[in-house]
């Protein structure tokens, strides 16, 4: 029963968290939230996971919210590798202004 | 393809004069000066992009008759040359040979490459050291380098001999279809797949390449084929 307290209380902790965070859009704290609620919900009453896990054909609920969180970690990786990325390509490309706005006033002179 | 009655006119020493010869340098101090010494012999434009090396390039570079852009943070070959290109092209460069800064080129090859991209009905010349008479190629190094030139033909439709070579000479058309975005070493089939890309007619010539124990310490290890793969891989998919 403890282990259940603690996850109900940082889960709510977080959905503060999540209220108070700025520069976060609308639609993305709202999905978030629909999804730390539900993991609430799933934290207090355990049967019901698994109610909607045989619902989706798998026979438990912990399996259930197993393969969900790969999913989702798996996709987060995936959004933050292209923002790397992405990150690299401006750097590189300010690096290179840099070194052509020296190289231009040294070669001028 | 660049006219060629026009070229044809030209004297060779025009052209020479209208050449942007490109080193981009990593850490290259022991060697550099005397590369670029034997270089600007030659060619009167040469452009150094130091790729923010931490030892003393810049200081070897400070007394001699080159164009220096520098790289404050290291961002690997390919950014590198894709640097110089942008400056030549700025400064009105016809052609543009990229040479490595390690000592492993010949500056006869570079000329020769120039002279057969100007004379023939090309856009690029690449230099090949299979074509060559280099002997002493590490076995390693030569497994790696035919499955690199096999793989990049493969996904190019190119039909080239040697991919990871750093002597080439390009048009002034041709530099300008490149926009090399791979930082690290898969820039070398990044740049071939641009080229046949916009239909550039690309040309190989022998080299002979200097394989010195400095440039072998210096070049890339043999694991790093592995990065290099992973990148054209996942490239593939991720623009």
């Amino acid at each position: 029963m403890t282990f259940k307290y603690f996850l109900v209380a940082v889960l709510i902790s977080f959905i503060f968290y999540l209220l108070l965070l700025p520069r976060v859009g609308y639609l993305r704290k709202g999905v978030i939230f629909a999804f730390v609620l539900v993991m609430l919900i799933f934290a207090i009453q355990p049967d019901w996971s698994t109610y909607v896990a045989h619902r989706v054909g798998i026979s438990r609920g912990v399996d259930l919210l197993f393969y969900l969180t790969h999913l989702i970690l798996l996709f987060i990786a995936f959004v933050y590798f292209l923002k790397l990325k992405e990150m690299e390509l401006r750097f590189t490309k300010l690096v290179r202004e840099l070194a052509l706005e020296a190289a231009r006033t040294n070669s001028q002179r | 393809m660049a006219d060629l009655r026009t070229i044809a006119a030209r004297d060779f020493s025009q052209v020479l004069s209208d050449t942007f010869v490109i080193v981009p340098a990593y850490n290259e101090a022991r060697v550099i000066g005397d590369v670029i010494k034997n270089v600007s012999r030659v060619f009167p434009h040469v452009i150094v992009v130091d790729d923010g090396s931490s030892d003393d390039t810049s200081a070897v570079l400070r007394g001699l008759p080159v164009t220096v852009a520098k790289h404050h943070v290291n961002l690997g070959q390919g950014a590198a040359l894709q640097t110089g290109i942008t400056f030549a092209l700025e400064r009105g460069a016809d052609y543009i040979v990229t040479f490595d800064a390690d000592g492993q080129h010949r500056v006869e090859d570079a000329l020769a490459a120039l002279r057969m991209l100007s004379e023939d009905e090309c856009d690029v010349v690449c230099g090949s050291r299979f074509l060559g008479t280099t002997s002493n190629i590490p076995r390693m190094r030569k497994v790696i380098l035919k499955t690199a030139v096999h793989f990049a033909n493969l996904t190019t439709g190119s039909r080239m001999t040697d991919v990871h070579n750093g002597l080439r000479a390009l048009s002034r058309k041709a530099a300008s279809c490149l926009e090399i975005s791979k930082s690290g070493m898969a820039h070398a089939s990044e740049i071939i797949g641009q080229l046949m890309q916009h239909k550039m007619i690309i040309r190989e010539i022998p080299v002979q390449f200097y394989y010195t124990e400095y440039s072998l310490a210096k070049g890339q290890s043999s694991l790093n084929f592995i990065n290099i793969l992973v990148d054209l891989v996942i490239g593939r998919f991720v623009k």
